[in-house]
């Protein structure tokens, strides 16, 4: 990143918080020792939606958020690697099967991805494949028995968790070339995913050409295993906004954001040209600074309409932006006396009137909204 | 152009560039203050409007992004309600617990009652903990955890992992012109064996391209400021740029601006083609010219590399002409079977007009010589009426010729008196090459020549169309073949006066004239042939549908046409079918190969106006083919092409040689472009090699390796001229080389010399024999054989990475460290390259060397390549060691080599775990 020609300049936010909601922390439990590296609400089942994951060393943990800033442990589920245990789950998602039985999807250090059905309290399926640990795992919105995971093993699979077959396998010629860190589904183009990773790229996939064998992976009966899995070897955009590791991206609409470990979060287009795929220019809209923000494995999140993006920091403060205003405004910047410990993860909740945040000293906060515009509950949806 | 109050960081953004160049501004000159508070101006306008503009596309966004949102929470909703209906709640555990924590979240202690439920996991649920904030006692001990059963891991081997050494594998691949350091595996020490220094050259310009807003502010600040140095001055500091740059841009721009206002209204439909469709052939076959190796057929070659120079054969086939199919109609769109009922009887065909013209020639006299020449243009004429399709035009079209015909005699008089000092001038070859493109005329004295053949033999159309076909691959217009017609016409009747060498002089001047052309004026008989054509184009008013039509051709169509007139002369048939399948039709083909006569001539008419006109034109697009090239040679070259410099390197590593002969060094062979005989001057002389079969020049040139013409002794001695210049036989050269394949049940070729195959084929043909690699007698790895052997038998060939001597030096050093050498001289001295067998090479690299060795290796030219084949020196039984003496030069030799008297022979590498490991790798 030379000079920024005139006439691209990014609109950068500024770092006075506008208050237009305010938050407290209600709530603080220690889960254990172990860190935790992602919390994630259910945004799949709207009964659900007050229903949030951990995950941490070996164990998924689900929880509730009830009014008054109690939080309900429901379920806790801890992977029996008797002789090692040596899994440490890093990433949690919320998918479903196809008769809408909500799903835990959890993967960690061993590569290996845990289907829980949490509505059976039983593991579901275990998809073995990657070769390394798994970075982070997404579900597809409009389909959400398909997941999508990011591995250190430089690849980025597609699996389906209703029938449990790998469905594409996004690596190859034109793949990463280091760990992939972290995925994201398009919201509304189903066929288009964003992945980044240590390489400094985000490569925005398309797998159109090869829906016929997601279509058919619902359907599948025999095996597993013989389901015909293919590679997707070339992206179809290579974007490198960032000269660092990119450790999150999401799709903002039609925009992406990502961020890599130089204090911010950046919004940016990506403009392919039809002739020729793969290539492609980036304009980068905004920037979202976020201060002490230079380790890699901070991840954001949005709540559901994507109004506003949530993100710790490395000295445990948080930073509450709102996302689809020009220039971005801060909403607020949450820090408490407390907590001092790295925040590898946030979670908003469906309005985005709460914030849990999980800690690398293994603790996990919650955040209320307290402004009286905003309703003050997430249970009721 | 006062700013609006914008957001906070574009203000002080640009309020802190303004300061910078303002200060800057004050020392130069006091004017330039109000044309940087102009730029200024302008520059916050620049920052203002992509503000406007993210937010507008930020709000875009948000509407888009809000529809998918609120779809995505009503699927959500769904799938609640899908679920109530589908299956009974009180299997959904997760609900469960959900309601008993709200319950006991609401009414503390009242969960309770559910209790009865029958397992024991059933049990826990009651206990659902509620944290912090109630008076529950925290009970995350009494939720109990849920076990996943292990599951075993991939074994790691079953895996693609990424590991650094696979990513340095593929980066390995190419080991020419990169900065690269070795590790030495014995004493940890870096080398670097790059010169940095040179390679950091290479590092890509910044790119400087102008930016939309960067234009605006050029635009706008000029309109307001005036066009002064000081404007250009303090734009090109505003954007750190060269001043020139900046004035060079708004000239360009300025000028965009004109042509985009004129084009507007005529564009606007044509710009919505695909551009692809735009491209020419000549870009298209941009690749297979620069990226494609004639000598080894493949595209990408790394051993003659990219970008080579393109080598014209003097000796061009003849287009392709199958008599049979020449008067029958091709296919419904055949222009034969729809014209023919519209047709003028005579004129059905250029292949018949031509016929006629011929059959004409060889009958009259002397005498008739102007005659026939205007008869020669009446059916050209009559080709051009065609199109208009009536009747009535097309025989005004005779009359006029007709009438015409007195005005035609005198002035082609004059134009052969016109040609005939060209003729002096085209004397010897290189007069010709004066001209900007020495090729195009050498290919038209080339094609002269043939026809001159031709015409003298028989006489058909296939004369015509050859000169057509090698004319038109010149042209890079239809124009031009037109021009070609009738030159061609002309020369026609020259050579029917017997007058043959001259004609070919009026040829290479007519052809100089229209193609690649500085000469202004026009042959004058050209010119009136082209005033009455004109005459015929007013009359049938069908030049306009000729411009028409002419517009429905895309380029590459165009350049295919071209291409089809080249290969198949002027067939339509031929053309349509093979070249323009699905794209034009025969009729279209015929009525545009005609209509392109038609048009040059319209077009050629005016130049006789206005002389130079259209031949600059014509001029300026021969000259483009010359310059695209050379901007691709450019940069193409820069990639790929073998860097050696001629630096002297202090330190020469040992590296195992072919014999101690110095006299008679192997030069490096690459293919000469000469169009006639090889002179003096020819590359491959001066460097000493033969001309090869990939040369441009004739096969009578004298420089030439002319093969052998053995037949019984089957080039297995030096009675071979092959086999004693180190050559194997090609079957392109020699004359009777031969080599059956299979048992004979696919037909063999014709058996020339009685059965006996040639044995001089081995490297070409890969014949080699089995080596086995197992453990040495002598120390480390060996090569053994398989099958024995008679004296002088091929075995293998020696192959390794081929690299120049510079980088062989550099890697030398590494080598001579672990003191195994693989490297192998393979051609002089001072010359181009050595083989690596290190990392790349077959089992041979790994026979020792030995002071008396059983085989010998040789460097042979195979096809213009220099390989080196390892022989067996004697008969060698089965399983034997394969040794040869590697000579090194005698100050150079290793102390193990240098001993011939000594106990047996050393390694050739001394036992090293890694660097074994290494080079099994």
């Amino acid at each position: 990143m030379a000079r920024i020609p005139l006439g691209c300049e990014p609109v950068i936010g500024s770092l006075v918080p506008s208050k237009k909601r305010d938050y407290r922390v209600t709530n603080r439990l220690q889960e254990g020792k172990r860190p935790l590296y992602a919390v994630v609400f259910n945004f799949i089942d709207s009964r659900y939606f007050n229903v949030f994951a951990t995950v941490g060393g070996n164990r998924v943990t689900v929880y509730q958020c009830l009014e008054g800033g109690v939080i309900a442990v429901l379920q806790s589920y801890v992977d029996e690697d008797v002789r090692t245990k040596d899994e440490s789950f890093y990433t949690v998602t919320w998918a479903c099967n196809r008769d809408g039985s909500p799903f835990v999807v959890a993967g960690g250090i061993n590569g290996i991805i845990r289907v829980i059905d949490a509505g059976h309290e039983k593991i579901d399926k275990s998809f073995v494949g990657h070769g390394d640990s798994v970075n982070e795992i997404r579900t597809q919105p409009l389909k959400p028995s398909l997941v999508v995971s990011a591995s250190k093993d430089e690849s980025v699979r597609l699996w389906n968790v209703h029938t449990g077959v790998c469905i594409l396998i996004f690596a190859g010629a034109g793949g990463h070339r280091n760990e992939v860190l972290s995925v994201d589904f398009h919201p509304s183009d189903m066929y288009r995913i964003a992945s980044c990773g240590m390489d400094n790229t985000v490569k925005i996939w398309s797998m159109k050409e090869f829906w016929p064998s997601v279509e058919k992976s619902f359907t599948w009966t025999d095996l597993p295993s013989k389901f015909p899995t293919k590679y997707v070897q070339f992206p179809v955009f290579i974007a490198s906004v960032h000269s660092n590791y990119v450790d999150c991206n999401r799709w903002l609409g039609d925009f992406v954001l990502s961020k890599s470990v130089d204090n911010e979060i950046v919004l940016w287009e990506p403009r392919t040209k039809d002739q020729s795929p793969g290539e492609g220019t980036v304009d980068i809209l905004q920037k979202y600074p976020v201060p002490e923000c230079d380790i890699w494995f901070i991840k954001f999140s949005c709540d559901f309409h994507y109004n506003a993006a949530a993100i710790g920091n490395r000295e445990g403060k948080i930073f509450v932006w709102e996302l689809q205003t020009s220039p971005p405004s801060l909403i607020a910047r949450l820090s408490h006396a407390q907590s001092k410990s790295p925040i590898r993860q946030t979670a908003m909740s469906f309005d985005g009137s709460t914030i849990l945040s999980c800690c690398e000293d293994g603790t996990i906060w919650r955040w209320d909204a307290v402004s009286s515009s905003s309703s003050s509950s997430s249970s009721q949806v | 152009m006062a700013s609006k109050a914008s957001p906070s960081p574009s203000a002080s953004r640009s309020g802190s560039l303004k300061d910078a160049s303002m200060a800057k501004a004050d020392e130069s000159a006091p004017v330039s203050k109000e044309i940087v508070s102009v730029i200024e101006s302008l520059k916050r306008h620049v920052v203002d409007e992509r503000c406007v503009s993210i937010k507008e596309r930020m709000d875009n966004n948000r509407h888009k992004l809000a529809s998918i949102t609120s779809h995505l929470q009503k699927l959500s909703k769904e799938r609640r309600n899908s679920w109530i209906n589908f299956a009974d709640s009180s299997l959904d555990l997760l609900k469960k617990r959900q309601d008993d924590a709200i319950g006991m979240h609401s009414g503390i202690g009242t969960s309770s009652s559910d209790k009865d439920s029958d397992s024991d996991q059933e049990d826990s649920h009651a206990s659902t903990a509620v944290l912090l904030g109630t008076s529950i006692p925290p009970g995350k001990n009494s939720v109990r955890p849920i076990r996943l059963p292990e599951v075993k891991k991939l074994p790691p081997y079953t895996t693609w992992i990424f590991l650094d050494r696979n990513q340095r594998m593929t980066e390995d691949q190419s080991v020419v012109g990169r900065r690269r350091i070795y590790y030495a595996q014995n004493d940890g020490e870096a080398l670097i064996c790059s010169d940095s220094e040179e390679e950091n050259v290479d590092e890509e310009e910044e790119k400087k391209y102008f930016l939309e807003s960067e234009d605006y502010i050029i635009r706008m600040a000029i309109k307001e400021a005036g066009f002064s140095d000081a404007v250009i001055n303090s734009l090109a500091e505003c954007f750190s740029r060269k001043a020139d740059e900046v004035k060079a841009r708004y000239e360009s721009l300025t000028k965009e601006e004109k042509t985009s206002v004129d084009s507007l209204n005529v564009d606007s439909e044509a710009s919505s083609l695909n551009c692809f469709l735009e491209k020419d052939l000549e870009a298209a076959l941009d690749s297979f010219d620069n990226l494609f190796c004639r000598r080894c057929l493949v595209f990408d070659c790394r051993l003659h590399g990219c970008s080579q120079d393109l080598v014209f054969p003097a000796e061009k086939p003849p287009p392709l002409n199958r008599p049979d199919l020449d008067n029958l109609p091709c296919g419904e769109h055949c222009y034969r079977s729809v014209s023919k009922p519209e047709k003028v009887a005579t004129d059905d065909s250029p292949e018949l007009g031509d016929t006629k013209d011929n059959s004409v020639q060889p009958s009259s006299g002397s005498a008739g010589t102007r005659t026939s020449v205007r008869k020669k243009h009446t059916p050209c004429a009559r080709k051009k009426a065609k199109p208009s399709q009536s009747e009535s035009a097309s025989s005004i079209v005779k009359n006029m010729s007709d009438s015409s015909d007195s005005e035609i005699e005198p002035q082609h008089t004059a134009s052969t008196s016109h040609l005939s000092p060209s003729k002096t001038k085209l004397g010897g070859n290189g007069g010709v090459s004066q001209r900007n493109s020495k090729r195009v005329a050498e290919r038209v004295l080339s094609c002269s020549k043939k026809r001159q053949k031709v015409v003298g033999s028989d006489s058909d159309s296939v004369a015509s169309g050859s000169v057509l076909g090698g004319d038109g691959k010149l042209s890079s217009s239809p124009h031009k073949e037109n021009e070609d017609a009738n030159s061609s016409s002309q020369k026609h009747a020259k050579s029917r006066s017997r007058k043959r060498e001259l004609s070919i002089q009026n040829l290479q001047g007519e052809a100089r004239d229209g193609i690649s052309s500085g000469m202004v004026t026009d042959p004058p008989g050209n010119n009136s042939d082209v005033t009455l054509r004109k005459d015929d184009c007013a009359d049938g008013n069908s030049c306009e549908m000729a411009l028409n039509d002419n517009l429905s051709w895309k380029a590459f169509e165009k350049s295919l046409f071209e291409k089809g007139v080249e290969i198949f002369g002027r067939n339509s048939c031929l053309i349509a079918r093979n070249l323009l399948n699905g794209l034009k039709t025969c009729v279209e083909v015929f009525q545009f190969m005609t209509q392109g006569d038609k048009r040059l001539a319209y077009q050629a008419g005016d130049a006789a106006n206005s002389l130079g006109d259209g031949y600059s034109k014509f001029e300026h697009q021969g000259n483009n083919e010359v310059r695209r090239r050379s901007k691709f040679l450019r940069r193409r070259g820069r990639v790929r092409r073998l860097k050696y410099s001629w630096k002297s390197t202090a330190y020469h590593s040992i590296r195992k040689r072919i014999s101690e002969r110095k006299d008679q060094p192997c030069r490096q062979y690459n293919p000469c472009g000469c169009q006639t005989a090889c002179g003096k001057e020819c590359p491959c002389h001066l460097n000493g090699t033969c001309c090869e079969k990939y040369c441009g020049c004739p096969k009578t040139c004298k420089n030439r390796f002319r093969g052998c013409h053995c037949a019984k002794s089957q080039c297995r001695s030096r009675q071979c001229p092959c086999f004693a210049a180190d050559r194997e036989c090609d079957p392109d050269v020699c004359r009777n080389c031969w080599v059956s394949c299979g048992d004979g049940s696919l037909g063999v070729p014709n058996q020339r010399g009685d059965n006996y195959e040639c044995r001089n084929m081995k490297l070409l043909l890969r014949q080699q024999r089995r080596v086995l690699l197992g453990k040495s007698d002598v120390s480390g790895w060996g090569a053994f054989l398989k099958n024995s052997v008679v004296k002088n038998e091929y075995l293998g060939e020696y192959t390794g990475e081929l690299i120049s001597h510079r980088e062989a030096d550099k890697r030398g050093k590494i080598y001579d460290r672990e003191n195994s050498s693989f490297l192998f001289n393979l051609n002089d001295q001072a010359g181009w390259f050595v083989l690596d067998a290190y990392r790349k090479g077959d089992k041979l690299k790994f026979a020792n060397h030995s002071p008396d060795p059983n085989c010998y290796a040789k460097v042979i030219m195979v096809a213009g390549d220099h390989r080196v084949g390892i022989f067996a020196k004697e008969r060698i039984n089965s399983g034997e060691e394969l040794f040869y003496d590697y000579r090194y030069e005698p100050d150079r030799a290793p102390a193990w080599a240098r001993k011939p008297e000594a106990t047996g022979s050393k390694k050739e590498e001394p036992s090293h775990p890694s660097g074994r490991a290494k080079k099994l790798a």
